[in-house]
């Protein structure tokens, strides 16, 4: 087990009477991609500012390669960042703009030069080594700051939400890059964004952050499935949540009453006492759909309220008849199969191994 | 709508005759600068330039245009130097008293200049450096900081917030960014700012006129001329002085509007 | 930007923060502090001895001549400004209004030239056009009229305080109206306002701040110049500034001096006060 390349400890960042970032522990790992992912306000580009030495944390340890950061000045850190506005020095050609990193570690004009066209060339934006930053479009400019940032070779690269400026279809394509651009280098991605599309899509690890504390780490996958606590579940994906009372616990399985009926739970790592509350959770992408009464444990009747084309995915939202919401996922083409308009009520149903449990917080 | 385009064209026709009386002065004392008269009037007389001939022959009046280009230098370079600092302070810290630190430095203007040239006069004269030419510069650069300071301040808010952090992030230390990054970025600002304070130094007359003692600026030269009696030299020097703060002021809008135009393209 | 406190108190921050401090201290307020100061000198056989008196006080404050100076200068200043403001009204109104967007930054930029003419040409040009043998008499001579005395009376004194201030006062009320946001017109109208009415109604309570600015850099302007009343006004009646320059140049009472300019600068500071406090009023009680 080598040493994480990054630690932070009971790192906390106060400004003024405001906690941005409250107590967070973790670690980076050399090689991997990690997304730092929350909702705007939640102390993630706090977090990323405080790796890079823009802002000192008031409390608690930063260590970089075992090296205590707290005090080190962010000129003398090794933190490239890619910036959320790019921060491309508008009176310096492309090619001096990668450079300029460079220059300031004293490097000689000629080696400079082979670097950053080097660079330049391997993010494929090497015939505008010449060019002013101002009559580059969205996604050069992108690939420029990549490139200043890279040229540094550095162990460690800081992105701020570098996608957020771009048309959509940009953004698709950038990911891209990123991803196999990370994968063949091998730097340390730390990458912070308020998109799970962004974040799912290109980490191998996410850290999702809620009003200044770490909500949950895990993978990916991990974090879509077993959501953590109540937040992670509302925040990530489309789940279905209900709010429901342990009724009956057997050996394997556990029934949870709740407003619009009875469903069961197998049961796996959590701890169910009767008359406990949980939030009931099957994600709507496992909800099954149909217009005759199911076979399964687990099913509702309900009425269809609107649907969500997102693509090729559509989202329905449906309600029971004690007026509970519920969302099911399926591709475009599922649905079609289905006379959705002729008919009235239509049948939702789940496995009871694919639900997961938490402990509900009452407020 | 024809009351409407009548009242328009009413507009237009006022506006236009506000503009006359603005520039009669002006033009005035350029035609007249090439007048034979004596006493410059309707019937114009002969085209003649020997008022310049008179003031280019006059050698005070040299002395004059080289103290007054002295002056003006000097002042616009402490002027913009002091107008960068404080502006850059400004943007980049938050500190106590910031309040009373900006109206320290944006205040002046604010004061009849007849007051500051009293107020100038006494002091350096306490002190004994009245009557030299760098004691004008001194009041003039206290005069013109803070248009200095406006003019980079406004250009500082073009740049983007992340560039300086951007800057030390890459490795630049303050001082290499300062040089690197942020001076470079004000260059436009800085040469608006040295020619605005250089045609304001240029024109000043009460502060150097009590200050200056023998070392007289054009304007103080042109105040004397005007306390005698009548003479057209002095339309000759209004149009030369027109001519050279126009130069200034023409390039430092150019150099401003353009990156002004450029800054809000990016 | 760094945020600990650490950072702050370094070198390189002070090197940006204090030079302009120390040259402020230097140049700019010990000037002022020392002429209040001087106020309280004394001069003896054309010599200024340092004293804390307050002779100068009594003496200007029991001359009438120095009463109907301050009244006369605040007179002539506020009736200039007043004019200024009313004469600049259409004229700001048609380039905020009427004329399109290249048109008016081409007028702010040719309005912008008269700052950086000399002020003392143009003056000289005035008190050449105004006078018994000048132009404007001699295009009245003829069609039989005239010839009237322009210089040396109030008449002058306006047209050179103009001269001073009407281009200053169009480009701030110019600027302060072309930001009004256009949907508020455009909704009075929608509601039934007449046309003359939204000037009164919508554009000037809209402007007031704008407005207010350009009243008292044109009153501030108006009261220390010392120029205008003396060359076209003929110092008929000595305003405030003609008598600090009187007691200057030829008395050599500068403590007189000080005094007088003491006064203007704490009537300037009331009236900025004023302006402020009415211009921003309204967003204080919100």
């Amino acid at each position: 087990m080598t040493e994480p390349l990054v630690t932070f400890k009971q790192v906390q960042k106060k400004f003024g009477n405001i906690t941005a970032v409250k107590e967070i522990n973790f670690e980076i790992n050399e090689g991997e991609f990690l997304a730092i992912m929350g909702p705007s306000g939640c102390g993630k580009t706090t977090t990323l500012r405080m790796l890079a030495g823009l802002e000192i944390p008031t409390f608690g340890e930063i260590r970089l390669n075992g090296r205590l950061m707290n005090d080190v000045r962010p000129h003398e850190r090794d933190t490239p960042m890619v910036w959320q506005t790019l921060a491309l020095f508008p009176f310096l050609t492309v090619q001096e703009n990668v450079e300029f990193g460079l220059k300031m570690r004293g490097i000689s004009t000629s080696e400079r030069k082979i670097k950053s066209l080097d660079w330049l060339d391997k993010l494929g934006v090497k015939e505008l080594a010449r060019r002013d930053i101002n009559t580059l479009s969205g996604g050069q400019k992108q690939r420029v700051a990549l490139a200043r940032s890279l040229v540094m070779e550095p162990q460690i690269l800081l992105l701020d939400e570098p996608l957020s400026a771009l048309d959509a279809h940009l953004v698709i394509r950038m990911q891209a890059v990123l991803t196999q651009l990370q994968k063949e280098l091998g730097i340390t991605f730390v990458y912070v964004t308020h998109s799970q599309s962004e974040a799912f899509a290109m980490a191998n690890r996410v850290i999702i952050m809620h009003e200044g504390e770490i909500s949950q780490i895990g993978s990916p996958k991990d974090i879509y499935r077993s959501p953590a606590n109540q937040f992670v579940a509302e925040f990530v994906g489309r789940n279905n949540i209900l709010i429901g009372k342990v009724i009956k616990v057997t050996d394997n399985t556990a029934t949870i009453r709740t407003d619009s009926g009875n469903y069961v739970v197998t049961m796996r790592n959590f701890e169910f006492k009767k008359d406990s509350l949980v939030n009931y959770i099957i994600s709507a992408d496992l909800v099954n759909f149909s217009l005759k009464k199911p076979e399964e444990e687990n099913f509702v009747k309900c009425r269809l309220i609107s649907e969500e084309f997102v693509g090729s995915m559509v989202t329905l939202f449906m309600e029971s008849n004690d007026g509970t919401e519920f969302k099911i996922q399926m591709q475009e083409r599922e649905l079609s199969r289905f006379d959705v308009k002729n008919n009235s009520d239509f049948w939702l149903s789940w496995p009871k191994d694919k639900v997961h449990i938490l402990k509900r917080i009452d407020l | 709508m024809k009351p409407g385009r009548f009242l328009n064209f009413l507009l237009k026709f006022y506006l236009f005759f506000t503009f006359i009386f603005i520039f009669i002065p002006i033009a005035f004392s350029l035609v007249f600068s090439f007048n034979s008269q004596r006493f410059p009037t309707i019937p114009l007389g002969n085209f003649s330039t020997e008022w310049y001939e008179k003031i280019f022959n006059d050698p005070d009046v040299w002395q004059a245009v080289i103290n007054s280009i002295i002056v003006s230098t000097c002042t616009a370079l402490v002027a913009t130097f002091l107008g960068f600092c404080t502006a850059y302070s400004d943007f980049r810290y938050r500190f106590k008293l910031k309040g009373l630190y900006l109206t320290l430095v944006l205040l002046p203007p604010t004061i009849p200049l007849i007051i500051l040239a009293l107020a100038m006069l006494a002091w350096l004269s306490k002190l004994g450096i009245s009557g030299q030419i760098w004691s004008v510069v001194c009041a003039h650069s206290v005069l013109t900081a803070p248009f200095a300071m406006a003019i980079i301040r406004l250009r500082l808010n073009q740049m983007d917030p992340d560039l300086e952090a951007a800057a030390w992030n890459l490795g630049g230390s303050e001082w290499s960014t300062m040089r690197h990054v942020i001076i470079p970025f004000c260059k436009p600002a800085i040469i608006s700012s040295v020619c605005l304070t250089a045609a304001v130094s240029f024109d000043e007359f009460a502060i150097s006129w009590f200050v200056s003692g023998l070392n007289k600026t054009v304007p103080v030269i042109i105040l004397e001329i005007v306390q005698g009696n009548i003479d057209p030299q002095v339309n000759a020097i209004g149009t030369f002085v027109f001519l050279t703060s126009m130069t200034l002021v023409i390039t430092a809008q150019l150099f401003f509007l353009t990156w002004q135009m450029k800054g809000a393209r990016k | 930007m760094f945020s600990n406190k650490k950072y702050n108190f370094n070198l390189y921050a002070l090197t940006f923060r204090i030079p302009i401090i120390i040259w402020q201290l230097l140049f700019f307020v010990g000037p002022v502090v020392f002429m209040i100061a001087m106020s309280f000198f004394l001069v003896k056989n054309y010599r200024m001895t340092e004293a804390f008196e307050f002779v100068n006080w009594t003496k200007m404050f029991s001359k009438n001549y120095f009463w109907d100076s301050y009244w006369f200068t605040i007179f002539i200043a506020a009736f200039s400004t007043s004019l200024t403001m009313l004469l600049a009204f259409p004229a700001s109104f048609t380039l905020a209004f009427r004329v399109s967007e290249i048109t008016r930054r081409w007028a702010i930029f040719m309005l912008i030239i008269p700052f950086f003419t000399s002020y003392l040409v143009r003056t000289f040009s005035w008190y050449v056009i105004l006078a018994e043998k000048g132009v404007i008499n001699a295009l009245f001579g003829y069609v039989g009229l005239g010839p009237y005395t322009m210089l040396n009376t109030h008449i002058g004194t306006l047209v050179g305080y103009m001269t001073l201030t009407l281009p200053l006062v169009i480009i701030l009320q110019t600027v302060t109206m072309a930001n009004i946001d256009r949907n508020l017109i455009e909704a009075a109208y929608n509601l039934g306002c007449k046309p003359f009415s939204i000037i009164w109604r919508v554009i000037l309570p809209l402007s007031k701040t704008g407005m207010i600015v350009a009243a008292v850099f044109c009153f501030i302007l108006s009261f220390g110049d010392f120029v205008a009343p003396f060359y076209l006004g003929g110092s008929q009646e000595p305003t405030l500034p003609i008598l600090i320059l009187d007691t200057t140049k030829s008395g050599q009472q500068w403590p007189r001096a000080a005094v007088v300019a003491i006064v203007m600068m704490l009537t300037l500071f009331i009236v900025a006060f004023g302006g402020i406090m009415t211009a921003y009023a309204k967003s204080f009680r919100r």
